[in-house]
C-alpha cells in the first residue's frame, strides 16, 4: 500500500529524513516511533503529498508522491490527522466536517449521513452545531479525527492522535482506532506512546532520521533479548547456577536476587529440562515464568536512553 | 482549476467572517465613513454657499423656430425665437434665446438669456448666463449664472471626481485587515494543514481565499457606493442643477479599479502574511505596504486619470498589468511546499 524507496527530506543543511525504505502492506497498522524531530511528521507530509522529498520517492497506493495528478490522487485516498487538530474554532463541528466532506468531493445525499455516523461513533453528535472553540481539547480532537475519516479513506495518517489528552479522552481514542483497526484499515500511526504502539500496530519502525529498526513488537523485542526465562528459586547456590551454565542451550545465564535469567532460544522445548537439572542439583522452584520486555525498553535500547 | 472547489473554500472563509467581530466592524466601518461622513464634509460646506446664489440652472429646453439678428424690434410678442446682436425695447419674449443684446421694458419668460444688459424689465423662470447689468430690473424664479458660480461647479466637479480617490482606498484597506485573519490567522489555528491535505490544487485554494477577501471587500466597496452616489447627488443638486454621478469616471472607477486595486491588495497581504505569525503585526505591515504603494501610484497618475474616462481606462489597464505581476508573486508564496516549510 505504501512504499519508500531511499526517501530523503533536507531542509537546507539539517537532514529530518534520510534514506527510509519500507512497505506498508494493506490493512497494516504501523507505527512510527521516535524522538522529536526524528523525522516522523515530515515522513507524514511527505506521504501526503504536502511536502516533496529531496531524494528517493515513495508511492502510496501505486501513485508517486510529489508528481502530478498522482499527488492528487493520493490526497484523495488519503486523511490525515496532524499533530494539531487545526479546527476552524468559530464554526461548529458539522460545518468543519462538512466543508471538508465537501473539498473531499462527498456527495451532498453522503456527508450529512457520514458526519452524523462519525460523530455518533465519537459522541459527539448532540453537540454538532456548536462552535468548535467551546469544546475541551479531547472533544477537538475527536472531531479533527472524524475530519480524517469524512471522505472514508483508504490509508489514514494519524500523528501522535492521543497527545496531550486526559486518560480518558486518549482511551476513547485509542479505543476508535482498534474499531478502525478491526475494518481493515492501513493506518499509518505516528507516536510517542509505546503502550499505544505496541497496543494497536502490527509493525512498528523506530526512526531516529535513518530508520533503525523495523518489525512487529514481538519480532523487535526478540531481537534485542532473545527469549528469557525467569526461574525464581527460594535460595540461589552456586551449584544450580553451574548446572544451568552446563546446559548446551542454555544462553547468558545471569543471576538477579535469587532468580536466574537463562536466554533460550525454544523456551516451549527446554524449559523442562533446566527446571530438571535446577531440582537435580538441590534448588527449589518458587515460579517459572518468560521475561517480558517491552516496546519502550526496545526504543530505549535503539534511541539511547 | 475547478472555480467549484476555490467557492467551497471561499463559502466556508465568508462563514468564519461572519462570527468574527472584528472583521464585520471593519466592513461596516468603512462603508459608513466613506459612503456617508466623506460625501457630506465634503459637499455640505459646498451647498451651503451654493444658497447665496439665485440657484440652480433651470431645466430649459428651447425649440428656436426663427432666427434675428443684429436688429432693432419695438413692441413685440415672440415665442421660440433666437436673438442675438439685438436691441430690443417693450417687448414679450417667451421660450427663447436671447445673446449679447440689450433688453428695455421687455418681459422675458422661459429663456435663456446669454451676455445681456436689461433695463426695467421684467425676467421669470430663466436663465441668465454672463449678466453685464440689471439696472431697474425685476428678476424672479430664475438663475443667474456668474463667472464665480461657473467657477464654483467646475471645482466641485473636480473635486467629485478627486473624492473618487477616497473611495480606492476601501478596496485597499479592507484586505489588510480581512486577510491578515484570513491567512495568519489559519496559520495561527494551523488549520492550514489540514486543509492542505485535500485533494485541492494550491491555486484552487489561494483562489478560494483571496475570493472570500474579494467578495465582502467589494461589497463594501458598492455599499459604499450606492450610499455616496444617493448623498451626493442630494447634496450636489442645488448647487449644479443636475444629479452628478454615477458618471464615466466613477463607474470606471467602481467596476474596474476598485476591484483591480482590491486584487492587488489582496496579494500583496498574501505576501506579508507568510512573514509574519501575528494578524495585528500583518495588519500594520500590510497597511504600511498596501496604503503607500497605492498612494504613490495613484498620485503619479492621478491628475490625467481624474480628467477623462480614456486616462482612467489607461490607468486601470496599468494597474492591471501590476495585478497580474503581484497576484503571480503571492501564487509563489502560497504553495504546500513554502507555506509548511518557509511560512514563519
Amino acid at each position: 500500500m505504501i512504499r519508500m524507496e531511499n526517501l530523503t527530506r533536507t531542509f537546507g543543511e539539517v537532514v529530518a529524513v534520510e534514506g527510509l525504505t519500507l512497505e506498508v502492506d494493506e490493512g497494516e497498522v504501523f507505527g512510527f516511533i521516535g524522538p522529536n524531530g526524528a523525522g516522523k511528521t515530515t515522513t507524514t507530509r511527505m506521504l501526503c503529498c504536502l511536502i516533496k522529498p529531496t531524494y528517493g520517492t515513495a508511492f502510496v497506493k501505486g501513485n508517486e508522491i510529489g508528481k502530478e495528478p498522482d499527488a492528487l490522487n493520493i490526497r484523495r485516498i488519503v486523511g490525515l490527522l496532524p499533530e494539531a487538530p487545526g479546527l476552524y474554532e468559530r464554526l461548529s463541528s458539522y460545518k468543519n466536517l462538512d466543508f471538508f466532506a465537501q473539498l473531499y468531493d462527498v456527495p451532498a445525499v453522503k456527508r450529512r449521513e457520514r458526519i452524523k455516523e462519525l460523530l455518533e461513533m465519537l459522541g459527539m453528535w448532540k453537540r454538532r452545531d456548536e462552535p468548535v472553540n467551546t469544546f475541551s481539547k479531547g472533544m477537538k480532537q475527536k472531531i479533527a479525527i472524524s475530519r480524517a475519516l469524512v471522505h472514508d479513506p483508504e490509508i489514514l495518517f494519524l500523528d501522535e492522535p492521543t497527545a496531550g489528552l486526559d486518560p480518558r479522552a486518549a482511551k476513547t481514542v485509542r479505543d476508535f482506532l482498534s474499531e478502525l483497526k478491526q475494518e481493515g484499515r492501513t493506518i499509518f500511526l505516528n507516536t510517542h506512546n509505546l503502550v499505544e504502539a505496541e497496543r494497536l500496530c502490527d509493525r512498528v519502525g523506530v526512526i531516529n532520521t535513518k530508520l533503525i529498526a523495523i518489525g512487529s513488537p514481538k519480532e523487535l523485542k526478540e531481537r534485542f533479548w532473545g527469549r528469557t526465562t525467569v526461574v525464581q528459586l527460594k535460595k540461589l547456590s552456586p551449584n544450580v547456577v553451574a548446572a544451568v551454565k552446563a546446559l548446551p542451550f542454555a544462553k547468558n545465564v545471569r543471576t538477579e536476587d535469587n532468580s536466574l535469567l537463562i536466554d533460550l532460544a525454544k523456551p516451549e522445548d527446554e524449559n523442562s529440562e533446566v527446571a530438571e537439572v535446577i531440582i537435580r542439583s538441590g534448588g527449589e522452584i518458587q515460579f517459572m515464568s518468560e521475561l517480558k520486555h517491552t516496546l519502550e525498553e526496545v526504543y530505549l535500547e535503539l534511541i539511547g536512553g | 482549476m475547478r472555480i467549484g472547489k476555490s467557492w467551497i473554500v471561499a463559502k466556508k472563509d465568508m462563514a468564519e467572517f461572519k462570527t468574527n467581530k472584528y472583521i464585520i466592524f471593519t466592513i461596516l466601518l468603512m462603508p459608513t465613513i466613506m459612503g456617508v461622513i466623506v460625501p457630506i464634509s465634503y459637499f455640505l460646506p459646498i451647498q451651503f454657499f451654493a444658497e447665496e446664489d439665485s440657484g440652480p440652472p433651470l431645466d430649459i429646453k428651447l425649440t428656436t423656430n426663427w432666427n434675428l439678428d443684429n436688429h432693432t424690434v419695438y413692441r413685440g410678442n415672440y415665442i421660440n425665437a433666437s436673438f442675438q446682436n439685438m436691441e430690443i425695447f417693450s417687448s414679450v419674449i417667451e421660450a427663447s434665446l436671447v445673446r449679447n443684446s440689450t433688453l428695455r421694458f421687455v418681459v422675458v419668460s422661459n429663456s435663456i438669456l446669454d451676455n445681456v444688459s436689461l433695463e426695467y424689465s421684467i425676467i421669470t423662470n430663466s436663465n441668465i448666463y454672463n449678466l453685464k447689468s440689471r439696472e431697474g430690473t425685476v428678476v424672479k424664479d430664475s438663475s443667474i449664472v456668474t463667472e464665480e458660480s461657473s467657477e464654483r461647479k467646475e471645482i466641485t466637479l473636480t473635486m467629485l471626481n478627486f473624492l473618487l480617490f477616497f473611495y480606492m482606498i476601501i478596496p485597499a484597506v479592507i484586505p489588510t485587515f480581512v486577510a491578515s485573519y484570513s491567512f495568519v490567522g489559519e496559520k495561527n489555528n494551523r488549520s492550514l494543514e489540514p486543509l492542505l491535505a485535500t485533494p485541492t490544487t494550491d491555486l484552487e485554494l489561494l483562489t478560494g481565499k483571496m475570493l472570500s477577501i474579494f467578495v465582502v471587500t467589494m461589497a463594501a466597496t458598492w455599499v459604499s457606493y450606492v450610499i455616496s452616489t444617493v448623498l451626493v447627488n442630494t447634496l450636489a443638486f442645488p448647487l449644479l442643477g443636475h444629479y452628478p454621478l454615477p458618471n464615466a469616471l466613477w463607474i470606471i472607477g467602481f467596476l474596474a479599479l476598485a476591484p483591480l486595486f482590491c486584487i492587488l491588495s489582496i496579494s500583496l497581504n498574501v505576501m506579508v502574511s507568510s512573514k509574519v505569525t501575528d494578524v495585528r503585526a500583518s495588519q500594520q505591515i500590510g497597511g504600511l505596504i498596501v496604503l503607500p504603494v497605492l498612494v504613490f501610484v495613484f498620485l503619479t497618475f492621478a491628475g490625467p486619470a481624474f480628467t477623462s474616462a480614456w486616462m482612467m481606462g489607461i490607468y486601470c489597464v496599468i494597474f492591471l498589468v501590476i495585478d497580474v505581476a503581484v497576484v503571480f508573486l503571492s501564487t509563489k508564496v502560497f504553495r504546500r511546499e513554502e507555506i509548511l516549510t518557509r511560512w514563519k
